[in-house]
């Protein structure tokens, strides 16, 4: 299906061609005006209201969405790269699954503007609001600068799964590749319905090739954000939380086809969660702590670390320095069934 | 080893410059395209009235409400709208069922009231948002040739929650849900306007 | 079913598609003038019908015209927004006046005459304008009901005069069709609501259209079960021109009735004419 508006010529260039578009949409109403019959007069005691139109969300708060998202990948970076803190990552988590995931319910957000951004591309007359331009943009250029910043910190559905992380178990590694093409796959499939879509018979009958926004309908969280939803996605939702009990963020390491594109700029980030060969200890704590996987004969994924700050938490090193600075830290605990490196 | 260490921050900042530079020029053509804010907005010429505006939001109460063009409307005291114009009348001769199943059109006298004889009297009409559950019945009464069509379906943004994909817009057989840019196509016309004579 | 004391069939059809008098994109009105000759208004112009459905004459008529008559003398008379125009037999324009107080735009939606007398409907001040010879306003018809004016919430009124100088006048809103003397005196009134006998008037506003026959039948047009009735001279119910005959999305019926008693009504929606003659 077609989603641009009725009315809109050759090539947009500016964001001009709405307000022509405005101007022009009164200018015909004046001369319908003309042409309409005349309402009953009462005699003048009674004057026609008019019906209200209640304006949608104004330019102030979506500035404000992109704002707020600025700033907390600024402070997803500030938190985990310098302060090194669990705590602080956490605290920033909770305030933004509060802010994006239930007082925004979970849109806009930066995994469905990859559809936006598809049909954008694909089609130029497709209307893209510059906030859901900011929103792909930026968590993309903070990995490339810092990593994962915005999983770890900021995205309210990695949040979700991080809440729910009771006993984080082990993937078999050879299993974690082969489940970390999925993003990839799903990423394709998603490009390809938002892009472009298959034709299908409307319940009128008419033949129409229909783009779906396939991340946006198979959102598995956003039940929860709404607080309602169809069965299978409240299903599917709760499905995901049963495994992200025990294995973390299921959803992020091998569904998010948006993680997929963070991982594939983190590798190449210019500062990103390190595990300083000349420093550390071999203890293994870290890899202990990591329940994503993402440590690896004492090397950080950067593919797969999502900022979480878990690492640095435990690392007796970390906790060494931190009481060298006079900040009380407080003392890790071992993971239960904890293992070694994975 | 050092080598390998210098090469492969070579490889990264390459890398990098190439991610940022990707970036850069995919912000730079989506920028200068289609950019505006959009909303989605019910097309009145295309609407049927098929009663899925109610249940295809997302939402449990459908954004999806009926909304009076008072200039438009007849201050009928027969409206088709308000009142099932084929159910038994009252003993003033006027049909006592409502259309609309959540009682959700009010309606006051305007002017003086004539209390004997109702048929003297105009009356406003507007709707009780709380209520409307976007069904679209009195939509479909009010419609020429029984009314004015001065009813009409609309998103209401105090409502919509803007999803990136309007469950509605998928669901409609017409197409009637129209991507708009905001602050939304306020419907210009409504089905009284026709070439009839 | 009852039985219906007349029966009217098509015994006509003027302007039908396809044919070279087609109405491309309206028809608004129809009159009927001298030796029954029919004169329609639509596609921004008035045509002048010969019996066997040719165009005789046309000549180019205002924009939004909405209403046409014929003078007992030949002329053509055309209601237009703040304005009843006046044509020569031939299409040459000879006069005209404004109608309406002066700033607010009446809506014109009948126009009719009686001897020298000019009669208006007026549907936006809801009332009938009396008009002499030379377009001076004499009087006003409708205001003599209890709410002042016609209740009209469909926004169109519709007139006519029988021979004896009565006016008929479309109450819509109260589903009335209501007779005045020239200068105002109510007469009498007739019909109502209802959704059950074939002589109500159904619906939100209803009959939308009107015309008197020479033997001083009254035939109405109603909306939403587009269909054409038959009152006898003591207000029965003689006949009913069913729905079938018209488009269901009409929202008026445009009437005239010829000497010989023939209805003719014009279809906005489908643009055709059709002649129903007793059978």
């Amino acid at each position: 299906m077609d989603n641009h508006p009725e009315g809109c010529g050759g090539g947009a260039k500016r964001p001009l061609w709405p307000l022509i578009l405005l101007v022009v949409a009164f200018a015909s109403s004046a001369l319908f005006a003309q042409y309409q019959k005349k309402p009953p007069d009462f005699g003048g005691i009674y004057s026609f209201p008019t019906p209200t139109h209640p304006e949608p969300r104004g330019i102030v708060l979506l500035s404000l969405d992109v704002a707020m998202l600025a700033v907390g990948l600024g402070l997803g970076a500030y938190f985990v790269l310098k302060r090194r803190s669990r705590n602080a990552t956490l605290l920033l988590s909770i305030a933004a699954i509060a802010y994006f995931g239930f007082y925004r319910k979970g849109c806009t957000c930066p995994i469905g503007s990859i559809q936006n951004v598809t049909l954008s591309l694909v089609d130029p007359h497709y209307l893209i609001s510059p906030g859901v331009i900011a929103f792909f943009l930026l968590p993309l250029i903070a990995a490339l600068l810092f990593g994962r910043v915005f999983c770890g910190g900021v995205c309210p559905l990695g949040t979700v799964q991080d809440l729910v992380l009771l006993r984080p178990m082990n993937v078999p590694r050879k299993l974690d590749r082969v489940l970390r093409w999925i993003p990839f796959v799903y990423l394709a499939v998603v490009i390809f319905f938002a892009g472009w879509g298959l034709p299908t018979v409307t319940s009128s009958g008419k033949e129409i090739v229909l783009r779906r926004f396939l991340i946006c309908e198979w959102d598995p969280f956003i039940g929860i954000f709404r607080l309602s939803g169809p069965f299978h996605m409240l299903a599917i939702g709760a499905g995901f939380l049963m495994v992200g009990m025990f294995y973390g963020r299921p959803y992020c390491r091998w569904l998010c086809p948006y993680g997929g594109l963070l991982s594939i700029l983190s590798r190449v980030a210019w500062k990103n969660v390190t595990v300083t060969p000349d420093k550390e200890t071999y203890c293994g704590m870290c890899a202990d702590a990591c329940p994503y996987g993402a440590i690896h004969d004492y090397n950080a994924d950067r593919a797969t670390c999502v900022s979480c700050a878990r690492c640095y938490e435990c690392c007796p090193r970390e906790i060494v320095r931190l009481r060298r600075e006079g900040i009380p830290a407080k003392r890790y605990v071992s993971v239960p069934g904890g293992r070694g490196p994975a | 080893m050092s080598e390998t260490n210098t090469r492969r921050k070579f490889i990264d900042t390459t890398c990098r410059i190439i991610g940022f530079a990707a970036l850069g020029g995919v912000g730079a053509v989506l920028t200068t395209r289609a950019s505006a804010h959009a909303v989605f907005q019910v097309d009145p010429l295309k609407c049927t009235s098929c009663d899925l505006c109610r249940t295809s939001c997302v939402l449990s109460l459908s954004a999806v409400k009926a909304v009076n063009e008072f200039s438009k409307c007849g201050y009928c005291m027969l409206c088709p709208a308000y009142m099932d114009v084929t159910s038994a009348p009252n003993e003033k001769g006027v049909p006592s069922g409502k259309v609309c199943p959540q009682d959700a059109l009010k309606r006051r006298v305007v002017g003086k009231e004539d209390l004997d004889d109702p048929n003297n009297n105009y009356y406003e009409y507007s709707v009780d948002e709380p209520k409307c559950t976007g069904c679209g019945k009195c939509i479909k009464a009010c419609k020429p040739p029984f009314g004015n069509g001065s009813l009409r379906l609309e998103i209401r943004y105090d409502r919509c929650v803007t999803c990136n994909e309007c469950s509605i817009l998928i669901a409609c057989p017409e197409e009637a849900i129209v991507r708009v840019p905001a602050p939304g196509l306020s419907p210009l016309l409504t089905q009284g306007e026709t070439a009839n004579g | 079913m009852e039985m219906q004391a007349r029966r009217y069939t098509p015994v006509a059809t003027l302007a039908g598609r396809g044919t070279a008098a087609e109405f491309k994109k309206s028809l608004s009105g129809v009159a009927v003038g001298a030796a029954g000759v029919i004169h329609a208004l639509g596609d921004g112009e008035v045509r002048v019908f010969a019996a066997n459905g040719g165009v005789t004459r046309a000549w180019k008529a205002p924009e939004q015209a909405a209403c046409l008559t014929v003078a007992p003398d030949g002329r053509v008379l055309v209601g237009v927004p703040g304005r009843v125009e006046i044509y020569g037999a031939a299409g040459n324009r000879v006069g005209g006046f404004s109608v309406g107080e002066s700033g607010k735009q009446a809506d014109v939606t009948a126009v009719k005459m009686f001897r020298d007398t000019i009669l208006v409907a007026d549907a936006s001040a809801r009332l009938v304008r009396r008009y002499d010879a030379n377009g001076v306003e004499r009087g006003l018809i409708g205001n003599q009901h209890k709410t002042g004016s016609f209740m009209l919430p469909n926004r169109s009124l519709d007139i006519d005069v029988d021979s004896a100088g009565v006016v008929y006048a479309t109450d819509t809103g109260r589903h009335q069709v209501t007779s005045w003397k020239l200068d105002g005196a109510p007469v009498a009134a007739f019909g109502r609501f209802g959704q059950a006998k074939p002589e109500d008037f159904v619906g939100c506003c209803n009959p939308v259209n009107l015309a008197v026959a020479p033997d001083g039948c009254l035939v109405t047009g109603e909306k939403a079960a587009a269909r054409v009735k038959v009152f006898g001279p003591d207000r029965a119910l003689l006949a009913v021109i069913g729905p079938e005959h018209f488009d269901s999305m009409c929202t008026h019926i445009h009437l005239a009735v010829d000497s010989s008693g023939r209805i003719v009504a014009a279809d906005p929606v489908r643009r055709t004419m059709t002649i129903f003659g007793r059978s």
